[in-house]
């Protein structure tokens, strides 16, 4: 076996380190199944505590609870009728129907299966595809790079939302709020006004905390109250019976395909991938009518999808340094606090870490398994904890978050800032997502670029006659005007 | 929809105006034949400039925003009052917060915020505010290294010194 893939088995299997992906599966869960709690809400949350942690610690506890905020997320979908993540949409199709004719444990027993059969699927896939697409992109140049990173950014265009010039506009703010500070290239100062606290610049995650928290936190002021008598219901048996394992396999096997190829393009992400595993399960279906109305495939394959997600989406970020999807663009920034740059490179320069990821991700899904069996009925309780104290939780986690960074007031202030600026965003439609990107890529996307130019004497031809770049800005233009496209066809159809 | 993108479109305008006008002060080239640090800020400024200008066309072009949403089409904005009390106790809070430290200025902050979040119980706010700052403030001092300010206030930080030691 090659030394480094035993290297990071063993680091990732390490006690401490299992304890870590135990609890991030843990938290992943509370997360995943609380209505309007997103999962990278919680890691944004959760990451500043990993600062004084190792990388091995870290990444093990945020990818715990990435894997097991989606399986969480179908908690509610079934209990509840409200998908705990957005990914778990599809999930409530048949989820729920199952819950309300009295088979709350049958409908959770499928999900947590498929979501755990899906993880595994992709975790094979990450196994052995990251390793081969990190070689090939050994190769790449400055050039390539720079187009490679101005792809990942055009997958802006799927979280646009209503609106691709909003989305567009919120990525340029990221962008420019990411020039704030020293360049990249020359350590110039820019826009620092003289004062010393900007001259490192804005620190993402105190943007992401203010960006995603704040206004998670100024809406549940407002929410009208959700009613969780679902989650007091008994489950009876969790545990899938041989004849549901039979009728899993199937639409298993087709949202687990159909989400991991998903998740490896950038932003597609996980609920595209569940309702297209979830309509193409339903078309394979001898039972087809069943779908929505209960049907157990009807949950396995959006499940499985979820799942498999996750996996896919870790190849673009461990391979390329593009994120497949927020979650992993987050996960990019917890990399870099900790002097990690995802991308080939890490495959070379710290292979037993690259390696270490993937068997933490492994370890991951065999948690969820385990602790969302194990612990559901504990679990489901979660639904009705009061807000009272858990957003109150929240606000201070925000503020020692940012503090913690660099033991700056500084932070904690430019935290509130970026939460009011969150909030504008939220009242005027403006997507963050976006923005989350522009913030995670733009150091990147300038650095390549005027690499790319000093190496070529200013001679912009060089973006089109490398055959790698060229492929990346064709996939970017097409997924621009694909974007633009569709919101014509949208805005014609709502217009007749 | 309309008045959105219209005041949206404005704001960003002025914005990536201002933006380009503090770039004009950016050195424009270190070396020769490499782009310098004023760049890249410069594509951002004309990226956002024609961006918000769009933006701000087609909201003028668009039809005026109904006055009366119509019943389950438009999602009622709810009462803006309670986010504005929370932002302004968050922004107390932050401003009292290098002076009477984390602990201190944590337990009202918590006191308040669960109030606003509708919690009646007087014993269970008093508890939960006190309880949750102190358990924090020692699990990130003794646990995570992470050293929470302690505050600037003589007699206070004296006070929790003795109590914290």
């Amino acid at each position: 076996m090659n030394p480094d893939v035993l290297q990071g088995l063993t680091q990732a299997s390490l006690p401490i380190n299992l304890l870590a992906t135990a609890i991030g599966a843990l938290l992943g869960l509370t997360v995943g199944m609380t209505p309007g709690m997103t999962i990278s809400s919680g890691i944004i949350i959760v990451l500043p505590l990993t600062f004084v942690l190792n990388p091995e610690f870290s990444i093990a506890l945020l990818l715990g609870l990435y894997v097991s905020g989606m399986t969480g997320g179908s908690f509610s979908a079934v209990l509840l009728n409200i998908p705990g993540t957005p990914s778990a949409s599809a999930t409530a199709i048949d989820g729920y129907p199952l819950a309300q004719k009295g088979e709350a444990g049958r409908a959770l027993g499928i999900s947590i299966t498929a979501g755990f059969t899906g993880g595994m699927f992709s975790f094979i896939c990450l196994y052995l595809i990251a390793p081969l697409l990190a070689e090939v992109a050994l190769q790449f140049h400055a050039a390539d790079l720079f187009s490679l990173v101005f792809f990942g950014l055009t997958i802006i265009c799927s979280f646009a939302a209503k609106s691709l010039i909003k989305g567009l506009l919120s990525a340029i703010i990221g962008l420019l709020i990411v020039t704030v500070g020293q360049d990249p290239v020359m350590g110039t100062a820019r826009y620092t006004f003289g004062d010393a606290n900007i001259l490192s610049g804005i620190h993402f995650l105190t943007a992401l905390i203010g960006l995603f928290a704040i206004p998670q936190l100024v809406g549940s002021l407002t929410d009208t109250g959700i009613s969780t008598a679902g989650a007091r219901q008994t489950f009876g048996s969790i545990i899938p019976k041989s004849a549901d394992l039979k009728r899993m396999i199937r639409p298993v096997s087709i949202g687990s395909a159909i989400g991991a190829f998903l998740g490896i393009l950038p932003g597609v992400g996980g609920p595209i991938a569940a309702f297209i595993s979830y309509d193409y399960a339903k078309k394979a279906s001898k039972n087809h009518e069943d779908f929505g109305h209960g049907s157990i495939e009807g949950v396995a394959a959006p499940e499985s999808a979820n799942n498999a997600v996750t996996g896919g989406a870790l190849i673009p970020m461990m391979t390329l340094g593009i994120p497949g999807d927020p979650v992993t663009a987050i996960l990019i920034g917890a990399l870099l606090v900790h002097g990690l740059a995802p991308g080939p490179l890490l495959f070379i320069e710290h292979a037993d870490f690259a390696y270490g990821v993937i068997f933490s991700f492994f370890w991951a899904n065999i948690f969820n398994l385990i602790i969302a069996m194990s612990g559901l009925r504990l679990l489901v309780k979660v639904l009705a904890m009061p807000k009272t104290v858990l957003m109150p939780m929240i606000a201070l986690f925000c503020v020692i978050g940012s503090y913690a960074l660099r033991n700056s007031f500084f932070d904690v202030y430019v935290m509130l800032l970026f939460g009011l600026i969150g909030l504008a965003m939220k009242r005027l439609d403006i997507p963050v997502v976006p923005m989350l990107l522009g913030l995670v890529l733009g150091r990147q996307l300038e650095e390549h670029l005027r690499v790319a130019l000093t190496s070529s004497k200013g001679d912009i031809s060089v973006f089109f006659t490398s055959p790698f770049s060229l492929l990346f800005l064709s996939l970017a233009a097409i997924s621009i005007v694909w974007a633009f496209a569709a919101e014509q066809r949208k805005r014609s159809k709502f217009s007749t | 929809m309309r008045n959105k993108n219209i005041v949206a479109g404005l704001f960003l305008t002025v914005l990536g105006l201002a933006y380009g006008y503090l770039t004009t002060g950016l050195p424009e080239r270190s070396l020769p034949n490499m782009p310098g640090p004023s760049f890249f800020p410069w594509i951002l400024t004309f990226c956002l400039l024609v961006l918000s200008v769009s933006l701000l066309v087609q909201g003028l072009r668009m039809a005026p925003d109904d006055p009366i949403p119509k019943p389950g089409l438009v999602k009622p904005e709810g009462d803006s009052s309670p986010a504005l009390m929370f932002l302004g106790a968050f922004a107390v809070y932050l401003a009292l917060l290098p002076f009477l430290g984390f602990l201190l200025a944590s337990v009202p902050f918590f006191a308040v915020l669960m109030a606003l979040y509708e919690e009646t119980r007087k014993l269970w706010i008093a508890s939960l505010s006190l309880g949750v700052p102190v358990f924090l403030f020692l699990l990130f001092r003794d646990i995570f290294n992470i050293p929470l300010p302690r505050g600037s206030v003589s007699l206070l930080d004296s006070a929790l010194r003795a109590l914290t030691g």
